[in-house]
Parts: structure tokens; sequence; C-alpha cells
């Protein structure tokens, strides 16, 4: 009888530990949306890198536990708050930096210097963003965690979000990624609004040779000239430059293989996972994050329009032959190759010859630094 | 003659040096007290206790061991007081106050406690609203610091200099006002001239409501740091020009490969270019004709592309020759 007693008190007990007995809807909803993100990278072929690993944190992130056993990314002392710890302090981004910095071909840039200026530009989208969520109610230092969604820079939007607005970095991280994973879905019909058929089929000129000492010095005066005026982007830029010295350097092979390889593969896991997992239902399912969406999207919706607004107003004062495709004003946002990668699409839509890539590449890593220099910006003015 | 003189000067260098050097112990200052001291300052025994700062106004150190502590100063005219008054024991370090540093005396009649906890407390019955610092001849008063009856039972607010040691102000109609009261925040140890503005948030919320201001500022800022980049990756193409306008020793410099490459841009399709490049890049690679792979212009079933890959976009990382 005991013995019965104990087994039904038992099992009884333990019921109250697991997840059936402790889901809520918010739990099962994220659940499906971690679900989704995963079905999109594998199906879709969206951004995988990412996320796979977030959509798989969303789902570790909202499996529902009872307090106190300390496995939650929120609870002290929990390996997943350990490892969240370089999300929340922004360890991982600047090394995510380092890694793209090791990857990054700056040639299309400085074969082509007048690219850089629609990376500025675009960066509009970031601050465009920032005035609709201050109209919105958000404090200036929310808004500018949201308008820098527009940077459509995961590791930045992350590093700015973890200083100016910690507890909406869950919903920041996701917005950016997923609109960045959604690139090819977004600008195109942006960039078709925004531009003649004429202006779809100008040829650029093929970028020239860029000698290997351009490519060693690029890093360095990059680094010297926007650190000193934006010291507050030091840990992004910094690594980004660093990252590219190791590559363009040819004598550190070894460093630079590490920082574009095992190294960004590493903390992209870290990143992706802890990130995901921050995104618990009781955090994340709020009307707050329902409209960090929605200005995440004015704010890639603004960033295109103005690279494309801005090449085409650039073209006046352009020489014939010399005059810039519009069609790459898009990736003035810096999510690379992706958006360089819709620019090369979408021109050769219009003229099966009319290779944009390469050309596209120079505002994409243009936009990339702007990005960086826009947060510095963002935190030395709220932070 | 000259011996004299250089006599006379040495005496006033020597006199002007220990006047530089002497410690003002009137510089002393009693600063900001707190009695009813519930979930504030502890002292080293983890207890919340009455509390009272001391502040060295001076620009010197000040050591204030040997000067006395009360809130009963009956016998300060002749000094017969100092059995009763704390005296602030010699030998302890930390009773040397750097210049313009504060100390704070625990103010819980448990003298044994150690050189900080003076023998009388203000919580007890029938004491006195006031503290005074006497000097160690036991006559002088240094300073003396009454408070309000409030004072007693004030949880939220210490009592003090609203800045450090400054007894009076002068107000809007040039009359000297009182500059002690209830301050905002309990500053033991550190200074009472707090001052909590607001955070760069909350400033720029004010000033700039609608964000129009920063986003100016902002994109004017990132046009400046990539118009610099501009200018000097315009300099390296200066530079560049300077070099491909020499033709190497021997070449001879010929532009008539630029039409053909045009035409052939024409004539072909994307895919088929690929391939001749491939081909061509097998061929100068000296690259085995029977490959392991299958190289195609077909477009995969699958929904994909090769730019989606990332590490295919950029180029490989550059060997040294």
């Amino acid at each position: 009888m005991n013995f019965i007693q104990f087994f039904t008190e038992g099992i009884t007990q333990f019921f109250t530990y697991t997840g059936f007995a402790n889901a809520s809807w918010g739990n099962l909803v994220m659940i499906v949306i971690g679900l989704a993100f995963i079905a999109m990278a594998i199906i879709k072929d969206y951004e995988p890198l990412l996320l796979i690993p977030i959509g798989f944190g969303i789902i570790l992130g909202n499996i529902p536990f009872v307090d106190g056993l300390q496995i939650g990314v929120y609870e002290d002392g929990s390996v997943l708050n350990y490892l969240y710890f370089g999300v929340l302090k922004g360890v991982y981004p600047p090394l995510i930096f380092l890694g793209i910095g090791a990857m990054t071909d700056f040639s299309a840039l400085i074969s082509n210097p007048k690219l850089i200026l629609i990376g500025a530009a675009a960066q509009f989208g970031i601050f465009g963003a920032y005035i609709i969520a201050l109209l919105l109610d958000f404090t200036p230092q929310e808004a500018g965690a949201i308008g820098i969604i527009g940077g459509a820079d995961g590791p930045t939007a992350i590093f700015l979000s973890s200083k100016l607005a910690p507890s909406m970095m869950g919903a920041i991280a996701i917005s950016a990624y997923s609109y960045m994973a959604l690139v090819p879905v977004i600008q195109p019909p942006i960039m078709r609004l925004l531009t003649t058929s004429k202006e779809r089929v100008i040829k650029m000129r093929p970028p020239r040779v860029v000698t290997h000492r351009e490519k060693v010095l690029f890093p360095l005066l990059c680094i010297l000239l926007t650190a000193f005026l934006v010291p507050s982007g030091l840990p992004l830029l910094g690594m980004l430059f660093f990252g590219n010295l190791l590559k363009e350097s040819s004598v550190t092979k070894r460093l630079a293989n590490t920082a574009s390889g095992p190294m960004i593969d590493v903390v992209t896991i870290l990143i992706g996972l802890t990130v995901g997992c921050s995104t618990q239902a009781s955090t994340f399912l709020k009307v707050e994050s329902l409209m960090i969406f929605g200005l995440g999207a004015a704010s890639f919706v603004l960033a295109t329009a103005a690279g494309v607004s801005f090449v085409k107003i650039f073209n006046l004062f352009l020489k014939e032959g010399n005059k810039i495709n519009p069609l790459i004003g898009n990736a003035g946002v810096s999510a690379v190759p992706d958006s360089a990668r819709v620019s090369q699409v979408e021109g050769l839509k219009y003229n099966k010859t009319n290779y944009l890539l390469m050309h596209a590449m120079g505002p994409n890593v243009a936009g990339v630094i702007g990005s960086a220099v826009a947060a510095g910006i963002l935190l030395s003015f709220l932070y | 003659m000259n011996k004299k003189r250089l006599g006379l000067i040495s005496f006033f260098v020597l006199l002007f040096s220990m006047n530089a050097f002497t410690q003002h112990i009137s510089d002393l200052r009693l600063n900001e007290m707190l009695i009813n001291n519930v979930d504030n300052y502890i002292d080293e025994y983890g207890r919340h206790v009455p509390w009272i700062e001391i502040f060295n106004s001076a620009y010197n150190n000040i050591d204030v061991a040997e000067c006395y502590l009360t809130n009963d100063t009956t016998g300060l005219a002749d000094g017969s007081g100092i059995k009763n008054w704390y005296r602030i024991p010699k030998g302890d370090p930390k009773t040397l106050l750097s210049q313009r540093s504060f100390v704070v005396f625990y103010m819980d009649n448990a003298p044994l406690y150690g050189t900080f906890h003076v023998n009388f407390d203000p919580c007890e019955e029938g004491s006195s609203n006031y503290v005074a610092l006497i000097s160690s001849n036991g006559r002088t008063l240094i300073d003396i610091f009454e408070f309000p009856e409030q004072l007693r039972t004030s949880t939220e607010h210490s009592y003090g200099y609203f800045d450090d040691g400054i007894k009076g102000v002068e107000d809007a109609n040039g009359n000297t006002v009182s500059n002690k009261g209830f301050l905002d925040y309990f500053t033991p140890g550190s200074t009472n001239s707090v001052f909590m503005g607001l955070t760069k948030s909350e400033k720029v919320a004010q000033e700039d409501p609608y964000g129009l201001g920063l986003a100016f500022i902002s994109m004017s800022v990132v046009f400046i740091a990539l118009i610099l980049i501009y200018l000097m990756l315009k300099l390296f193409a200066r530079m560049n020009r300077g070099k491909a306008a020499k033709p190497a020793h021997g070449e001879v410099k010929t532009d008539a490969v630029v039409p053909k490459t045009k035409v052939i841009a024409e004539e072909f399709t994307g895919e088929e270019l690929a391939a001749i490049t491939m081909a061509l890049h097998l061929h100068v690679s000296g690259q085995h004709d029977e490959e392991s792979e299958v190289i195609t212009i077909e477009t995969p079933s699958a929904h994909y592309s090769p730019w989606s890959q990332k590490q295919l976009t950029f180029k490989q990382s550059p060997y040294k020759k």
C-alpha cells in the first residue's frame, strides 16, 4: 500500500517537473517559430548558418521547466547563462567581425572608391527607423537599438542592443537576422520601384587591378581614420580591420584562416544558439516585439530606398560612361553578400551580360564599415 | 656679506616651507551625518549605526589623531571635558587625511570596536543636537555640527553641507544663507556635491524629441568617415595610375585586346563565359582533365546559387610570392 502511494506520488511529482506540466501557449508558439526558422534554412536555403542555430536556440529556450534548476538562459550559473554572457557583454560580435574582416576582400571598394558613399547613404535606414521608433514612444536608447536593424548587420545589432536595450536584444537580433535572410524578398520590389528600365541596364566599368600594397594599407589607414572619428565603434571596427590585415598581410595566413574559419564558426554557433535561447516566450511574446519587427522592416525598406535613390542622385553628377547602375544601391546595407547577390540577380534580369556582383560588393563592404560607424555614433550619444 | 644674505634667504625659505607643510587642523569640517541608519552605510561589523563624516577641506594632509569628538562640550573653556570626550587614537594611519578627503566615524558608543567608533550615541535619550570636533589641546573648537530634531527619524536623507565644508552661500539678494540641509543622497566617505544630472539618453530625449538632430549629426559623421576613406582610396588610385602609366621594361603598351573583350561579352551568355573561364583556368593551372568531380554549367535542381555560399564570394587568401 505504502509502495503504491509512494509510486503514485512520485509519478505525480515527476510530472510537475516535466515540460508538459509547465508548458504555456507562448512556449508552443515560439517552438513553432523555431521550427519555421529551421525549415526556412533547410528548404529555402535562407541564411542556414544563422537560422539553424537560432531556430534550434528558440526551441531550447522555450522548453518549459521549473525555475531554480539552473538550466535556463536567464538563470545564474546555468551553462546557457555562461554562454549567453558573450552576447550580453558584447564579446561575440567583435569576434565575428574579426572573422568577417579576415574573409572580406575590399578590392571592389578600393578599385572604385566612390561606391563607398552608397554604403554611407544606406545607413539612413538606421536613423529613419530611429525617428519612427521615437514617434512610437520608444525611449532614445530603445529607438537606437531598434534602428540598427536597418544596418542589416546581425553582430552590430546584437552589440548595440546589448548595450542600449538588453531586454529587447532577443527580438532585435531575431528581427535583424530574419530580414537579412529575407533580403532577396524585400529588396527587389523597392529596387524596381525606384529605377527606370534604362537605369537598370547601365554597364559599369570593370574594376581596376588592386595592388598588394593598397590592400595592406587599406585596413591600417581605415582604422586610423574611422576609430579616431568614432572611438566608440572601436570594438567592431578594430576587429574588422584587424581581421582584414591578417588576411591581406599574406604573412599571417594561419591566423587569417583560423579567424575566418574555425573561430567564426564557433562564435556563430554560440551567438546563434544563445540569441535563440534568449527568446523565451515570457520575454519575447509581447506587442513590443511585434513593433520591433515592424520597425525592422521599415528600416530595411528605408535603407534600400536610400541606397538606390542616392545612386540616382549621384549619377546626375557623373559623366556618361562613369555612371553607376542604381541596382547596386541596395547593397549599401551590410548584409554581405546577400544584398550584392540581389544586385547581381536583378541586373542579369535586364541584361544577361551585366554582371553587377563585384561592383555591388563595394557598397556592400562599405555598408559593413558604415553600420559599425553608425553603431559607434549611437553608442556615444545614447550609452 | 654673501654668507649673511644666504643665511637670511635660507631662513625665509625654511619659514615658508614650514608654513606650507603645517597642518591646518582648523580646516577640518564635520560634513555629513545620519542618525537613523536603517539600511544605509554599515560598519566593519556589518551593523547599521549612526555615522558622521569629517572632511579635510585643506589642500594638504591633516592628521585627526588626538582630536576629540563629542556631543557634549561641557568643560571646553578650561579643557576639563577631555575625560568625557572621545579622543581619536594616535598611531592609526587611517587618521591621516589626504587633501580634500573624507573619513567616517561611527557614533555607536563602542570605542573598543576600533579607531572610528566614538564613545557617544546621538540616539541615546537626552543627547544634544550637535556634534563637536575639538583640537588636541581640549580648548579649541574646530567645528560644531548642529542638526535638526527631524534627523533622528529621517531614514531617506542624511544631513550636511550641500557643498563640502562650505557653511554659507550668497543668495540672490547677496545675503549669506546656510548651506546646510537634508541631502538627496547619502554620501558617507565621499563628496556631498553629487550632481545627479540627466543621463545621456534623457538629455537626448529632452533636447531632440523627434530624433532629427541625432539623425542629421549621425548621418553627417557616417558620411565624413566614409568620405575620408574615399579620399584615401582616391589617393591610392592616383598613385597606382602613375605606376600603370609606366610600362614594364621590354613591354609594348597596347590596348588592342580591349575591343575583342567587349565583343565577347556581348555575344556569349553568362553560363558560356563561366564555362570558358573555367576551362581556361584549368588549362592555365595545369590541372588534369580527368577530374573526380563533374563540372557542369547546368542549373542545379535544388534552389541553390553558388552566391549564397559566402566563401565563394571572396577571393582566396593571398600567398606570398
